[in-house]
């Protein structure tokens, strides 16, 4: 049997929660590259498509993140679908705000009689919701680049070594595996008020969702206790040490990225 | 009206009809990008004293008993948690808790701004929602703000020896609606109207947010109350220790 044909068995179903994005997150084909590169290189383009803005340079870097998290990342189309649809919702409301304006005289390009206001509409006030929906949207690509290649915990030992003072990292280390812990155990809790018909109508379901909530807390304060005491029985002394790996940075990856942040200023300075 | 006019007065409007069949999802946290940099740089400046309280308070906590750490870590998990949670809701829409309300309740709002930091950054990584580069404007109206009214608000009707039950309802929809008003007034600033201003602009942010918003401001009211019903139920003891029923 060759090795190389042996293939990650993939999940073919969709599926949503705080788990998702960590799981693709863990089993990236980006995830051995150099944490501090990524965050630096999501950074850049970051930076890079909000000081430039411009439509092209927004839609060149949807497509191009588009890819890299497909591709790179092993995202499946229809989940990255998903993904990019969450933030639809305030970007459109967001967005169209700036595009509409009320006013008490008929201004703009087409309006809305409201009787006592007029609904405005502007070419100039679409144009530019129009740019900002875009660039947002580019944005949130990168974003999805970082946070679909790098496992959170990873992300915590980047700030540590930035210098971020080590209470906060030591959190955000634990917050990072209490989460899962929490989801789980919410989740089945939510699962058994279900099928006593917890949620059968709204009142019920607040109720039901307020005990589950107040249940949480109480389990999560007694768990913290005995993870306290795990931590003490394996010598912890005040401070958390975690296992890093060393991910060299590449000299190639660096050319990647100095060509893609030049071919966008290119871009920038060729379409003005 | 010109041809192309109305194509895409069609356009948009198809958009926002697209829009009224979508569910509403967690629609206040500002998204990665939306605001100029100049904005993102300012929003998190001005955070910076609140955090540095916060570190301080937590590292109190701290000295006063190494334990307190994997409490505080808890905590923040269980914001983290609850915020992520899809809440029953009227409209059928999907919307989440802010959680400050009971955050700051709970944990006073020093401790809130550290664990809110850390809460909207795995937000953003994990859930997408938020951003990096919006960290500071939302850090501002969810970690800090929210937290410090409803704190307020709750220590406030305490001494006015109103209801326990009340004044948690009161804080964390009062909390909820701030953080509410402090976002849509951040959108504003970044996006004055042509005509109006700042002021206009706060006002149609307002007004376009204002239906899930409104609704929700009343359901985190009242679930942060039965949340804080079955703690003083069956939880006597930890609430103690978190510091919540000295007062």
């Amino acid at each position: 049997m060759k090795l190389q044909n042996f293939r990650r068995p993939r999940r073919h179903r969709q599926f949503h929660g705080t788990g998702s994005m960590d799981y693709y997150a863990a089993q990236s084909e980006l995830r051995n590259w150099n944490g501090s590169y990524k965050v630096i290189a999501a950074c850049m383009v970051l930076l890079l498509c909000l000081i430039l803005n411009q439509l092209e340079i927004s839609v060149t870097v949807i497509v191009s993140m588009g890819i890299v998290n497909i591709w790179g990342n092993q995202v499946s189309f229809r989940d990255y679908a998903g993904f990019l649809k969450i933030p639809m919702a305030f970007l459109l409301l967001g967005s169209g705000v700036i595009a509409f304006g009320i006013s008490k005289y008929p201004l703009g390009d087409f309006r809305i009689s409201l009787h006592w206001r007029y609904l405005c509409i502007s070419d100039e006030g679409i144009r530019q919701a129009l740019e900002l929906f875009f660039k947002s949207m580019g944005a949130v690509s990168t974003m999805y680049f970082l946070a679909l290649s790098t496992p959170a915990g990873e992300l915590a030992g980047i700030l540590r070594k930035a210098h971020v003072p080590k209470v906060v990292v030591e959190l955000m280390h634990m917050i990072y595996r209490f989460i899962f812990i929490l989801t789980k155990v919410q989740g089945n809790m939510k699962a058994a008020a279900v099928s006593r018909l917890g949620y059968v109508d709204f009142k019920t379901s607040c109720r039901s969702f307020g005990q589950t909530g107040g249940n949480l807390f109480l389990l999560s304060l007694r768990k913290a206790n005995t993870y306290y005491d795990a931590m003490v029985s394996r010598g912890y002394e005040g401070e958390l040490v975690f296992w890093e790996e060393e991910k060299p940075v590449k000299l190639w990856q660096v050319g990647i990225l100095a060509m893609y942040a030049a071919g966008l200023v290119f871009l920038y300075f060729w379409v003005k | 009206m010109k041809n192309q006019q109305k194509k895409r007065f069609v356009l948009v409007i198809a958009v926002f009809a697209a829009f009224a069949i979508a569910p509403a999802a967690n629609a206040m946290h500002i998204m990665e990008g939306y605001l100029p940099i100049r904005f993102c740089i300012a929003w998190g400046v001005i955070c910076v004293p609140f955090l540095i309280m916060g570190f301080f308070s937590i590292r109190n906590k701290l000295q006063e008993n190494p334990k307190n750490i994997t409490i505080l870590a808890m905590s923040g998990a269980f914001i983290f948690v609850i915020s992520s949670l899809k809440i029953p809701s009227v409209t059928g829409s999907c919307s989440h808790m802010t959680g400050t309300g009971l955050g700051a309740i709970l944990f006073g709002p020093g401790a809130v701004s550290i664990l809110g930091v850390i809460v909207l950054i795995f937000q953003a990584i994990l859930l997408a929602h938020g951003g990096l580069t919006s960290l500071g404007a939302n850090t501002f109206s969810m970690a800090v703000a929210g937290p410090f009214l409803s704190y307020g608000i709750y220590k406030l009707c305490r001494k006015c020896r109103v209801n326990r039950r009340v004044s948690v309802f009161l804080a964390a929809a009062f909390g909820d609606l701030f953080t509410y008003c402090v976002t849509s007034i951040q959108l504003a600033v970044a996006y004055p109207s042509e005509n109006g201003g700042i002021l206009a602009s706060a006002g149609k942010f307002l007004t376009v947010f204002a239906p899930t918003q409104l609704p929700l401001a009343v359901v985190e009211g009242l679930l942060t109350m039965i949340i804080m019903i079955t703690l003083e139920n069956y939880a006597r003891s930890e609430l103690k220790n978190v510091g919540y029923l000295e007062n």
